[in-house]
């Protein structure tokens, strides 16, 4: 979980931008690219019109994969106007069950 | 963006094809049972019930496999699929041989359909079985799904070349021993080699991954398939010789052994489960299982009766055969259709406005009413057409094939509105 660091310009814009991505939900499970632990680092300068957003999938050559990307990209840019969204992904550190957090295992045990 | 691999252009007509002509099937086959049900051959050697067997395990149960394969194949072996022209002539082949062969079969014509039938088949599965190694040479994984899969279409040539020559042997009685002696080869080969593996491999990739489940013990999936294998090579090879006896009954030990290892692999997955809620495809899935137990614990009593020349061996053979077809096989397509086709759909018509606007998920592009109903029809038959077959009583199994035809209309009026969705949202 992004912890709120209020020295640092640029925290208070990524955690809006994790609340954002939080309505973006995996197609099959149904919990948040955040709760399924997908996301593993954004940044996102306040003098910067960038967002960088770097994340991984739960498999690779999920039929998926391109869906949820492309959610994370929509999301942004419909929720950010007028900045440049660049979703980046990567493979490593290698997604496991382990990166679910309390809140998706608790929306996955309901 | 990223560094997926693009859909190739025209995939989504692929697969959807492939799933409206087996749900066509599926329902045409309910209709010829329907037909039967009230003068039900009691062998399986029969016109009808041959045209019932290749209609199911052909136009039911492999086509709708070759359509999810081209679809899941990326997902398994993670590569892309060899080509996409070559799905297409390969349906191109199936459906006309299909058509031949179970016409040739309800009218019982051995003659030049029946074998045109039978070679068109060939080729498709030839081609089919050229396009997954061709497939797999691309992949630089080594898992136990693709051992599986990669079998299954070594065991499921075998099956169609043998179905092929047998369709020969009809008119020109080549093969050194009595035909029903080789179709029970045939059969085993297409049930338990081409349907068995590909059915483990994918499943064991799917289970856990619908289910989330934390435990997936990989090593009981290693053992399951060589036990299982070693068994039905075993079994080719004592049957083609001796026919069934005694020495069966161990063959089939390393069978059942085989199957326990996948067995306690699905229920590891299920006990280790995240998601804890099952649906009604999950649901159907763990009854296709249950299924497929109960025919196999007829086996060891088929093999008794015929060693004692008993009628009940013909009788419990035929009720092993709708096990396997009406039961596993048809039980884990209605299930899984409804755990893949609506994302394949969902992809195609939501993945541009996904984050944009609000959009249904892909559970909620079928109707949930026709779903259940499909699960409680299908339910119905097996209770009532199982026991009337076993009881010998025609009503009950009239009943039971009333309650298959609902649950086929059901299915493919499901797959209909699924493909013909069509997305109103803006973005």
């Amino acid at each position: 979980m992004k912890e709120f660091n209020i020295t640092n310009q640029s925290s208070f814009r990524e955690l809006q931008i994790i609340e954002s991505l939080r309505t973006v939900l995996d197609p099959e499970l149904q919990i948040s690219v955040i709760d399924m632990g997908l996301v593993y680092n954004i940044s996102a300068e306040p003098e910067s019109e960038e967002i960088r957003i770097e994340m991984t999938l739960s498999s690779s050559h999920c039929p998926m994969g391109e869906a949820i990307l492309q959610s994370v990209k929509n999301r942004i840019e419909t929720d950010f106007p007028g900045t440049d969204v660049h979703v980046q992904l990567v493979w490593e550190p290698q997604w496991t069950y382990e990166n679910i957090t309390e809140e998706g295992l608790k929306q996955l045990r309901r | 963006m990223n560094q997926l691999p693009k859909t190739a252009p025209g995939m989504y007509r692929l697969i959807i094809i492939h799933y409206l002509i087996s749900g066509i099937c599926f329902a045409l086959l309910a209709a010829l049972l329907l037909l039967l049900s009230g003068d039900f051959p009691q062998h399986y050697f029969a016109p009808g019930t041959l045209a019932i067997t290749h209609l199911a395990a052909l136009g039911w149960g492999t086509l709708i496999i070759f359509g999810a394969c081209y679809q899941l194949l990326p997902v398994l072996l993670e590569c892309e699929l060899f080509s996409i022209r070559l799905p297409w002539i390969i349906l191109a082949l199936f459906l006309p041989g299909l058509f031949c062969l179970v016409l040739s079969f309800w009218t019982f014509d051995p003659g030049l359909h029946m074998q045109v039938g039978g070679l068109l088949l060939s080729t498709s599965v030839i081609l089919f079985c050229i396009l997954v190694y061709k497939t797999a040479s691309r992949s630089h994984i080594h898992s136990a799904y693709k051992d599986f899969i990669l079998t299954s279409c070594v065991w499921l040539l075998a099956t169609v070349i043998l179905g092929t020559l047998l369709v020969f042997n009809f008119q020109y009685g080549f093969l050194p021993k009595d035909h029903l002696h080789f179709l029970r080869l045939h059969a085993h080969m297409g049930i338990a080699g081409w349907f068995l593996m590909l059915i483990i491999g994918v499943s064991a990739k799917l289970i856990p991954m619908f289910l989330v489940s934390r435990d997936q013990p990989a090593h009981l999936l290693s053992w399951s398939y060589y036990l299982i294998n070693v068994s039905l090579i075993l079994f080719m090879v004592d049957a083609y010789l001796n026919g069934l006896s005694g020495h069966t009954q161990l063959i089939l030990l390393p069978m059942l052994a085989g199957l326990g290892c996948y067995f306690v692999y699905v229920s590891r997955c299920f006990r280790s489960r995240l998601k804890k809620k099952l649906d009604i495809p999950i649901l159907k899935t763990a009854l296709s299982i249950f299924f497929l137990s109960l025919a196999l614990l007829l086996l060891p009593a088929i093999i008794h009766y015929a060693g004692v020349s008993s009628a009940w061996s013909v009788k419990l053979s035929s009720l092993y055969g709708m096990l396997i077809f009406m039961g596993w096989i048809t039980a884990l397509i209605m299930g899984q259709t409804f755990k893949t086709l609506p994302f394949i759909v969902w992809v195609k018509k939501y993945e541009h406005l996904s984050g944009k606007a609000k959009i249904p998920m892909p559970a909620d592009l079928y109707q949930p009413r026709l779903l259940q109903l499909q699960y409680i029809a299908y339910l119905a038959f097996c209770f009532t057409f199982f026991a009337g077959f076993l009881l010998s009583y025609s009503t009950l199994m009239i009943i039971g094939a009333v309650c298959i035809v609902v649950a086929a209309c059901a299915y493919l009026g499901n797959v209909i509105i699924l493909i013909t969705h069509k997305t109103t949202i803006k973005p």
